[in-house]
């Protein structure tokens, strides 16, 4: 290539001793090293940043660590208590439920990752939109966000849901919904602010269109704001899915999710063994703890300002 | 102060109309067939294009959408809600008979998470940092990540298992019977009240910290009030002003919540009957349902918008 030409000939030259200068960081040194501050900053964050990437590397490799098949009855062993055999106990039709805990971690992340993301950049993009233009379509969609807002989510979720029925999609779609507004107000007061910056008038004084302006000026300064909104979300999102999967709307059994677990586990008579009901609960916890406690590292990281009001 | 509660009525008239529009659209206008939700996907195959078209206009659901939104409106202004599909009982009769249960388990809920909230929070604030501070702010982290119905559940395992006790599923009048009612909503409402409690505390504990800070507090100090009275009278009463609005928000949160929470400890509220017209996929329930939550929601929030106004001059006044 081109650029890289007189770089490599400046390297050749004699006389030019590279031990003179500080030999540039290796590159996973680079890459590393906001990671490193990260955890030095808030060594409680970067902890619970490590218990996420556990739980998200466990449901990527489900098929590996899972020591049965979720779905797969053993009616030798319906209804047993934790033993070595099944650590977790099975439930009663037999399956075993750490397999079931293991596996309801990847319908669980998937649709909380895929809805925050969904949500919150469509959010982002009408917030965006809001922001920079202004009048008349700012107001009507003021109105709209503060419609979509006047439902308590989880019952937003829940109609949604139920009208479009059954389905990992629709879960996905009707969780996204609900966060959508978060994503609007919060870009929609960046760009506001943005937009009279004196780098803004500038590059539109140089002719730049108003696609330009906003997709080359304006986004690039909403990104840490998006992070810290998209994380922060994503432990709702999960209590979210699982509220719904215990009620019946969220992702239809025989796939296991830790909210249609504890759902089946209720359904199943008058008193339900315990570890049916402890495990899958544990999960969502401590899942929506990470992701939680992940979320106020990075927003502490990325903007203290923010501190409480996202 | 008039003219403000006028000008939040007005706004809350506008948005209950777009609210109700919301909930048409997400019912009757999403794709999903309201006969496949009834019969099931098995039984709609089985019915005769005839069939499919009679009940479609006995339910009126063949009429234009224009007709048929007015149509509900209408019904909502007459009181007259629809019947369930399943069950005999109105749903205006279902929400006159469950709807105070739930209402009760939401105002206990919020007394309690005022009342351990608040004092959690100033214990917090006065020695930051201190043995009591972290845990107070651990305990209201990790009760924001538990998620309430599994929380119910627990409760009513343990319960049922070192005390053999089990609340009373049935007969709840607060007047006729206040033993047993009390039984049934104390449940949901301490879990329902423990999960606001997390952030109140958070919200209170990080407002005090910032009010303390004010000169108007450091004056009050060194005229020589203790510092009991100075908290008491001087920093709290500004510090709670957005913890009110706070607990408004989350009053949204205790409608929602109640839905999983009544089903885990099986209490037979307007949450529960939200439950079973979900699972059941009722969707003329679910219309009203869905709409009456959203109204509640907004009216509450209207409410406290005239409260905090009534407290505080700046935001009447501008």
């Amino acid at each position: 290539m081109t650029t890289t030409a007189p770089d490599a000939g400046l390297r050749q030259m004699p006389g030019t001793s590279t031990s003179a200068l500080p030999a540039p960081p290796p590159r996973w040194r680079r890459i590393l090293r906001p990671v490193g501050t990260f955890a030095r900053r808030s060594p409680m964050s970067a902890f619970w940043g490590l218990v996420a990437l556990a739980i998200v590397a466990m449901a990527a490799a489900a098929p590996t660590l899972a020591p049965y098949d979720p779905l797969k009855s053993n009616f030798r062993a319906m209804t047993k208590a934790p033993s070595e055999k099944h650590y977790f106990g099975t439930d009663q039709i037999g399956r075993d439920t750490l397999s079931r805990v293991i596996w309801g971690s990847r319908s669980s992340l998937t649709i909380a990752f895929c809805a925050v993301l969904l949500g919150t950049t469509v959010g982002a993009l009408w917030g965006l939109a809001c922001g920079f233009f202004g009048g008349r379509f700012d107001i009507a969609s003021q109105r709209a966000i503060e419609f979509m807002q006047s439902f308590p989510d989880l019952v937003l979720a829940m109609a949604i849901a139920m009208a479009l029925g059954a389905g990992t999609g629709t879960v996905i779609v009707a969780i996204a919904i609900t966060r959508i507004p978060f994503g609007g107000r919060v870009i929609r007061s960046v760009a506001l602010s943005l937009r009279e910056q004196p780098f803004v008038e500038a590059a539109r004084g140089l002719g730049a269109s108003n696609k330009r302006l906003m997709f080359r000026h304006i986004l690039p300064q909403c990104i840490a704001p998006f992070l810290i909104l998209a994380t922060t979300h994503l432990g709702v999102a999960i209590i979210i899915e699982a509220s719904l999967g215990f009620l019946g709307v969220g992702i239809p059994p025989p796939t296991p999710t830790w909210g249609n677990m504890l759902s089946d586990a209720l359904n199943s008579g008058l008193v339900p063994p315990w570890w049916l009901v402890l495990f899958p609960g544990l999960a969502i916890t401590i899942t929506v703890l990470a992701f939680n406690l992940l979320g106020d590292g990075i927003r502490d990281l990325l903007d203290p300002r923010l501190r409480g009001s996202v | 102060m008039f003219s403000y509660i006028l000008r939040r009525l007005v706004f809350g008239v506008l948005t209950v109309i777009g609210v109700s529009i919301v909930v048409f659209v997400i019912m009757r206008v999403l794709p999903g067939d309201p006969l496949v939700a009834i019969f099931g996907a098995e039984g709609y195959t089985k019915l005769t294009e005839a069939e499919r078209a009679s009940y479609m206009s006995q339910l009126g659901l063949s009429d234009p959408l224009w007709q048929q939104y007015l149509a509900w409106v209408q019904d909502i202004a007459r009181g007259e809600l629809g019947h369930s599909f399943f069950r005999s009982e109105s749903v205006a009769d279902m929400i006159l008979r469950r709807g105070p249960l739930t209402a009760q388990i939401a105002f206990l809920s919020v007394l309690l998470s005022w009342l351990v909230g608040i004092p959690v929070a100033i214990v917090s604030a006065l020695k930051p940092n201190s043995w009591a501070d972290n845990l107070v702010r651990f305990m209201s982290i990790l009760f924001i990540a538990v998620p309430g119905f599994w929380l119910g559940m627990l409760i009513v395992l343990t319960l049922l298992f070192t005390f053999g006790y089990r609340a009373p599923l049935t007969g709840a009048n607060l007047l006729a019977d206040p033993w047993t009612t009390v039984q049934m909503i104390i449940g949901p409402a301490i879990v329902l009240g423990l999960g606001q409690a997390a952030y109140i505390a958070r919200m209170a504990r990080s407002s005090l910290l910032e009010v303390i800070r004010e000169d108007y507090v450091r004056t009050a100090r060194a005229k020589g009030l203790s510092g009991r009275l100075v908290i008491a009278f001087h920093a709290l009463p500004n510090a709670l002003l957005p913890v009110i609005t706070l607990s408004g928000v989350l009053l949204g949160f205790v409608l929602a919540g109640s839905i999983p929470v009544e089903r885990a400890f099986g209490t037979p509220g307007l949450g529960y009957t939200m439950f079973t017209a979900v699972s059941e996929r009722d969707v003329f329930v679910m219309q009203n349902l869905v709409f009456l939550y959203a109204v509640v929601f907004v009216l509450l929030n209207i409410f406290i918008d005239i409260i905090i106004a009534w407290l505080d001059p700046r935001i009447r006044l501008r």
